[in-house]
């Protein structure tokens, strides 16, 4: 392995401190980072790449940095985007054929702040159509492997950006997270994955799928370098009204490995036998007693909405979303049909043609909840559900300081062992939904593998108290070897 | 047109959407600008582009705390956006953002003057004493709510636009800042829903809210209208017309409606709820779409906006920096200038007819005298220049030189309006104009002797019919005085001169 290949599969700490030490240049980096994607097309993990423009991007880094002059610790540094996050003329398809040929003309706030930070975009990760789905199977681009076993999913929505940054495509990814789509996928690959508090990061150039819950979070290797990459695309955005105006602390600092006197709540609502990989709730159990030795306090804690959390997202989520895809409509951008007969053909077979199936359903589950007659018994009752499971994680932060579970009950799940079974394609978020109802921090990190497959295990901090939970996550890697844990070559 | 019969009232209720005086639109930077070329003002929101996400601009809320003080209305502390979920091609989100359950201002009223006896009776046209302000009384319109939302863009059918059958789309519009402002079904006939339309827009204009002008789609109405028997408690059935956009039509259009669902019960039918249009040609409403095929709007509080909280000092604030509205300016009119109540209403339609009565009566010393040359004479040059007082060249400096000088005796009512069209149309110094026209009032008496004797030299059979006990010529003698004089003799002098000649 050449000097940038073995770069390009550290730690964002050690490509740093490599890039200025003049061990590669960013070029080479990106350079490297662009062959390892070629290499590994057989993923579907990228769907779109900026070789010329991210080329041309990195020797402007690469002088930068050869002059002392970096403009960050993500400078000159390859990254992949979500491919519902914009970046100005570049496409953004949401892996929908209704966006199939959309170029965005505007930057999000996140891809604006990493472009400033001198970070090099190389391209665009696959996921759900829209971000609905637990797979990345949903999918114009085809559905994305799990880099540890090519025959299973590697989680969704967020999939194309865990793989990628699982199969060291690159040191760091975005994705988003609406009910599970960043730690679920982190969790299948094998990848540290974080979804902040909700409106910590601007959702500004994100293309919404449920408003309320949507939130822009980092993929990376090491809890310290999604630590570094939030650091630098958190903070308040004028443009975006739910985004809040507490400043973002310093991350790094509170990383200190010292986790002593910490109390971690243990929901009993999410450690049942019942429906639960075996072996995924040992690795989980481990991983807590490897914590108490550290020092940190275990104390049982109830969540008792618990139960009702996947209808309450599901309601809220798809309600949302019927009304956020509306202005998908064939008339100013975007998929329009052929030949249409009169508005109404327009719009039908716009949209008919457009999305996918899971897509419709969701659209045609949302409009139902929402429709007069129905809204208080559905929409009314899942917003008074929502309340009360955020009181539940009130009253469980009063006796703890965060809260620790699996990511999700099984390992990543067999291609297409779901997909003609929604109801239990979204099962698979039944420990993640919940983060997002109460607008909680979560993380999910690797503590080992259950025959042969990464196991994930959840953070949920207070709200907007991250550094909690990547204290404790950073602390855990100091004390195993879990994260150094990587997918076969099969390249 | 037919009148509605005395056996049956309207009931009338009105939804008026008013465009916000904002520089940029509800939610997106774009600027809120009229004329432009289709489709230059849009940003990336109002194009409703993927990822983009709406930002409440402060300035509405402003002027909605504004209207709602000017509404004796409670501005509620906290309200919500909600999505109102339609599909049109110039509505992009395939949404619009209003408020339903909980909007900005609710319970206000509004106070419109009706003819005495004008009011429930039907069209009241033909009521008005010919010449004679009318009487007036007082009646109080209840508003139920104001809420702001955003407006459509335009769709354009038009083949000679769209250059093909296809239809175009303008988004200048789209996005720009509106306040719904919902009256309760108090109005009782077409005059009432006039009167409380030019209040409100009185009030908006007033206030900077609005510029509430109809031709430019800046201040739109819907009618709701239902007719009964006199003395029944219950509401007809009720049809909506939408989009009236003048004074006359929406007139026209509630009295036509009337009449077509009394002609319909008549015939032994029934009103169904439905949308109407008004066609202004043929003054005709018709069934646009029934009630019962309407779409489900599916609302649901914005996830993309936050509440909107308005603190109580903010309202004070507000309410501190507002200006003094109609009814107190006509109100203090009335005491402070000894005017009429019709002269005082007149003179407070808008804040600068008011401001200017106010100034010129402070320069002219003279008040009475100068609300009836503004109401008189300034408002039928604007009338016949079709213009607004901006426009004009007169200023109340000059208007209040000019009636001083009338009020001194040295300028003839008759000369002065002589000079006025000019003053209006080049402005200038009165004083100045009168003494280069030689229009200054001749009072000397010996010069108006010299007319006098003048003229009873030239007419002496007249003189001598005034002599034998007809006082009819005196006037025409006056008269002839007078031109001699050029007009610039005073009058009152005049008459005494040639009493005391003629009659010894």
């Amino acid at each position: 392995m050449g000097s940038s290949e073995s770069l390009l599969a550290a730690s964002l700490t050690e490509q740093r401190e490599g890039l200025d030490r003049g061990d590669a240049t960013s070029s080479e980096l990106v350079d490297a980072s662009l062959a390892r994607i070629a290499a590994h097309a057989d993923l579907s993990a990228v769907v779109s790449i900026r070789d010329a423009a991210a080329r041309a991007e990195s020797e402007a880094a690469s002088k930068r940095i050869a002059d002392g002059k970096a403009l960050s610790v993500l400078d000159g540094v390859p990254i992949l985007l979500k491919d519902n996050i914009v970046q100005a003329g570049e496409p953004a398809t949401c892996s929908s054929r209704i966006l199939e040929d959309f170029v965005s003309p505007y930057d999000a706030t996140v891809t604006e702040k990493l472009r400033a930070a001198g970070a090099i975009i190389v391209g665009r990760t696959n996921m759900d159509e829209f971000a609905m789905g637990s797979s990345t199977e949903n999918s114009i681009h085809g559905e994305a492997h799990n880099p540890w076993d090519r025959s299973r999913a590697c989680g969704g929505s967020s999939g194309g950006s865990a793989a990628a940054v699982a199969a060291g495509l690159v040191p760091l990814a975005l994705g988003s997270d609406t009910g599970g789509s960043i730690r679920q996928p982190a969790s299948f690959c094998g990848v540290v994955g974080l979804k902040p508090t909700y409106g910590r990061v601007s959702r500004w150039g994100l293309v919404a799928f449920a408003s309320s819950l949507d939130q822009i979070g980092p993929f990376g290797r090491r809890v310290s370098d999604c630590a570094a990459m939030l650091e630098m695309i958190a903070g308040h955005d004028a443009r975006d009204s739910t985004s809040v105006p507490e400043a973002v602390p310093a991350l790094g600092a509170a990383m200190t490995g010292d986790i002593e006197g910490l109390t971690i709540g243990l929901p009993k609502e999410y450690f049942v036998e019942e429906g639960v990989e075996p072996g995924v709730l040992a690795r989980v159990r481990e991983a807590i007693a490897t914590l108490e030795s550290a020092g940190a306090k275990v104390t049982p804690v109830s969540l008792p909405h618990t139960e009702h959390t996947i209808a309450t997202y599901y309601l809220i989520a798809t309600a949302e979303a019927s009304s956020n895809l509306a202005r998908f409509d064939g008339v100013r951008y975007g998929r329009r049909a052929d030949k249409v007969e009169d508005l109404q053909d327009l719009y039908m077979r716009s949209r008919s043609e457009g999305f996918g199936a899971e897509v419709k359903r969701r659209i045609v589950l949302g409009t139902y909840v929402l429709s007069a007659g129905y809204y208080d018994a559905y929409y009314g009752k899942a917003q008074r559900v929502r309340t009360l499971i955020r009181r539940d994680f009130e009253k469980a932060f009063e006796s703890c300081d965060l809260i620790v579970t699996p990511t999700t009950p099984e390992t990543a799940f067999g291609l297409g062992a779901k997909s003609g079974d929604p109801l239990s394609m979204y099962l698979s978020d039944v420990y993640t939904v919940s983060a997002n109802l109460a607008g909680l921090p979560g993380l999910s990190m690797p503590c080992g593998l259950s025959d042969g497959m990464p196991v994930g295990l959840q953070l949920i901090g207070k709200p907007l108290d991250e550094a909690t939970i990547l204290r404790v996550g950073d602390a855990y890697e100091r004390l195993t070897e879990h994260h150094l844990a990587r997918p076969p070559e099969t390249n | 047109m037919s009148a509605l019969p005395e056996k049956y009232e309207m009931v009338i209720g009105l939804e008026v959407h008013t465009h916000l005086k904002t520089e940029s639109k509800l939610f997106s930077p774009a600027p809120v600008q009229y004329g432009l070329e289709p489709n230059h003002s849009v940003h990336p929101i109002d194009l409703a582009l993927p990822g983009v996400l709406p930002v409440l601009n402060e300035r509405v809320v402003e002027l909605a705390i504004r209207l709602g003080l000017s509404i004796h209305a409670t501005v509620n502390p906290l309200s919500i956006f909600a999505r109102k979920n339609y599909f049109y091609p110039d509505l992009p989100k395939g949404y619009q953002i209003s408020q339903f359950e909980e909007p900005v201002v609710s319970d206000g009223w509004l106070d419109i003057e009706v003819e005495v006896g004008g009011a429930g009776n039907g069209t009241g046209k033909g009521k008005k004493k010919k010449g004679a302000a009318p009487e007036l009384e007082r009646k109080r319109i209840g508003i139920t709510r104001a809420h702001i939302e955003e407006d459509a863009g335009k769709s354009i059918h038009d083949i000679a636009i769209a250059g093909s059958d296809d239809s175009c789309i303008d988004l200048n519009r789209a996005g720009v800042p509106l306040l719904e402002i919902v009256s309760e079904p108090d109005i009782r006939s077409a005059q009432e829903a006039t009167a409380y339309l030019r209040g409100l827009r009185s009030i908006l204009r007033y206030i900077g809210v609005s510029d509430a002008d109809m031709e430019k789609g800046q201040f739109r109405c819907d009618a709701n209208v239902s007719i009964r028997e006199r003395g029944a408690k219950e509401f007809g059935t009720r049809t909506e017309i939408k989009n009236l956009n003048s004074f006359t039509s929406v007139e026209d259009a509630i009295e036509a409606e009337a009449i077509r669902q009394f002609e319909l019960i008549e015939d032994g039918g029934e009103v169904v709820q439905a949308t109407m249009g008004y066609d202004p040609e043929r003054r005709r409403t018709s069934v646009q779409r029934l009630k019962e095929n309407s779409d489900d709007y599916r609302y649901f509080p914005d996830p993309d906006l936050i509440p909107l909280r308005i603190d109580p000092a903010r309202i004070e604030a507000v309410r501190g920096e507002l200006p003094e509205l109609p009814e107190e300016k006509r109100a203090r009119f009335e005491s402070e200038y000894a005017l009429s109540a019709y002269d005082a209403g007149v003179l407070t339609a808008s804040r600068t007819l008011g401001d200017f009565f106010e100034e010129t009566a402070k320069l002219s010393g003279a008040p009475k005298q100068t609300a009836n040359w503004v109401t008189r004479d300034v408002l039928r040059e604007l009338k016949e220049r079709e213009c607004e007082l901006e426009d004009l060249a007169l200023t109340p400096e000059i208007l209040g030189s000019l009636i001083k000088l009338i009020e001194e005796g040295r300028l003839t009512a008759r000369n002065a309006a002589q000079i006025f069209p000019d003053l209006v149309t080049d402005g200038g110094n009165p004083e100045a104009l009168m003494v280069e026209r030689g229009l200054e009032a001749v009072s000397d008496v010996g010069a108006i002797d010299g007319f006098v004797d003048e003229v009873i030299a030239a007419n002496a059979d007249v003189v001598q019919q005034v002599r034998d006990g007809d006082d009819k010529p005196l006037n025409f003698l006056m008269g002839q005085v007078m031109k001699a004089s050029q007009g610039k003799a005073e009058p009152g002098q005049v008459r005494k001169a040639l009493a005391a000649k003629i009659r010894g």
